[in-house]
């Protein structure tokens, strides 16, 4: 499956049946749209890929962190902005 | 020029892993243990997705990868990592092949000058561990059985789900050495009966100096590793040091491009293969690999009478390979793997092994038999 289409899914997915707020899900849905602009940033978008796939409001809850929150979608948001 | 052709010592870097690597060396440059700002929490998220790659391909959870310097290291972990509970439970016997790597077999050794006693399993004629001799080997206070997923000489791939009935119900932990197979091979190390797992970054188009040992858990409990090195709580607890983020990220790239790219990558090496099958057949080897049970990365003849460095030397302006394994062949020793499998001493210190992968580039095979056809004459045989 194509990255671009792998995150859309994954996206969709927690946007409709998870918990990922329409605030991140927007900013996510625009890289999906402009496929062209995020070329050559395979890394970034497999990594945010994970981080939906991990997705945990309460992520930083807890003794370990062995899942993605909110700030970590951002952060990854803001590197493939830069 | 040379084609390179030693990738069972280690492979070139995949153009993706090297562009990884430079970003998190020039730009991304933050301490994973300091997430108290954007460079540290971004080294940080690069080492926890990298974490998750490599879990992929294992199947595990994400926490059972612990990064280490090498697969050597991770071997040691793993074995020597076990001294303490073993000298406490009393359970002092291991168990591994007599062609498992020097990495796992002096670590080994290092635990019979403290008491433990060690069963060396041997292996058949066609390079596989025999089963039947480790059925043989366990006993109740057995510790640990060390087994490699693929050897490192021969390519040939070993019998782990045989292994794992063996081990159904026994409590010996299992480690498996996965640095020549992992990435390559995907389905045997996912078995769930595996306890241990050592994996190596440079053999699969990934960075020297990173690999990791992965942890399966029983009911919750990973294995009872003691640390061998003190100083951080990194990796929890089990080896610290600050973690080297551009290694780290290359190793979880290499990873991912082994899932998603294992398909083509296995039908170039399988080409590469049977060209180099059908043109070294004419000088009538000795095949130490059967294409059935190895992997395509791999061919292991012996041309008797010919010495092996003298064919290295001769075939070094058209192509570059080994005889054995990386860590010994300097010796120039004949192999001690062949030498388990049986074979004799002519096949043993006339072995040649032709390793290559998906980044090699188009082979002169025909000057290549051209050149060992006239090492052939030269020397009468």
């Amino acid at each position: 499956m194509d990255i671009f289409a792998e995150l859309e899914k994954v996206t969709r997915h927690e946007h409709e049946h998870g918990e990922l707020p329409d605030w991140l899900a927007e900013p996510i849905y625009e890289v999906i749209n402009n496929p062209r602009r995020y070329q050559g940033k395979d890394y970034l978008i497999e990594m945010l890929i994970d981080q939906l796939n991990e997705y945990d409001v309460y992520a930083e809850a807890g003794c370990c962190r062995w899942a993605s929150d909110h700030e970590d979608i951002k952060r990854t948001l803001g590197k493939l902005n830069q | 020029m040379t084609v390179y052709l030693d990738c069972a010592s280690t492979t070139p870097i995949e153009p993706s892993v090297a562009d990884i690597i430079r970003r998190f060396i020039e730009v991304d440059y933050g301490n994973a243990a300091s997430p108290i700002h954007d460079y540290g929490t971004f080294a940080r998220m690069a080492v926890d997705h990298a974490r998750g790659q490599i879990a992929k391909l294992v199947k595990v959870r994400r926490d059972d990868v612990i990064f280490t310097s090498g697969a050597t290291e991770a071997n040691n972990l793993a074995i020597l990592g076990l001294r303490e509970f073993g000298l406490q439970t009393g359970r002092r016997h291991l168990i591994c092949s007599a062609i498992e790597h020097k990495a796992v077999l002096e670590p080994l050794e290092a635990l019979t000058q403290a008491g433990f006693e060690m069963t060396l399993i041997p292996a058949g004629s066609d390079g596989r561990i025999i089963v039947t001799e480790l059925q043989k080997a366990l006993r109740p206070e057995t510790l640990l059985v060390s087994t490699m997923q693929v050897n490192n000489e021969t390519g040939i791939v070993q019998p782990l789900a045989e292994v794992a009935e063996v081990l159904n119900n026994h409590l010996a932990y299992w480690h498996v050495d996965a640095a020549q197979g992992f990435g390559k091979e995907l389905d045997s190390i996912t078995h769930p009966r595996i306890d241990m797992i050592s994996i190596s970054g440079h053999k699969i188009y990934g960075p020297k100096g990173i690999g990791a040992l992965i942890l399966r858990k029983r009911d919750g409990t990973p294995p009872p590793l003691k640390q061998l090195i003190y100083g951080g709580d990194q990796e929890q607890g089990l080896r610290p040091g600050t973690l080297p983020v551009p290694l780290i990220a290359g190793l979880g790239e290499a990873a991912r491009c082994a899932l998603r790219q294992h398909a083509e990558r296995l039908e170039k090496v399988t080409s590469i293969r049977s060209q180099a099958l059908a043109a070294l057949a004419e000088l009538n080897p000795v095949i130490n690999s059967s294409p059935e049970q190895s992997l395509p990365h791999y061919i292991n003849i012996s041309l008797p009478g010919i010495p092996a460095a003298t064919a290295i030397e001769a075939l070094a302006g058209t192509i570059a390979i080994s005889s054995t394994s990386a860590c010994t062949s300097h010796t120039m020793a004949p192999s001690y793997v062949l030498k388990a499998m049986g074979r004799p001493e002519a096949e043993t210190t006339s072995a040649l092994r032709f390793s290559w992968c998906h980044l090699t580039e188009d082979v002169d095979w025909e000057t290549v038999v051209t050149i060992l056809k006239n090492l052939r004459n030269t020397t009468g045989n």
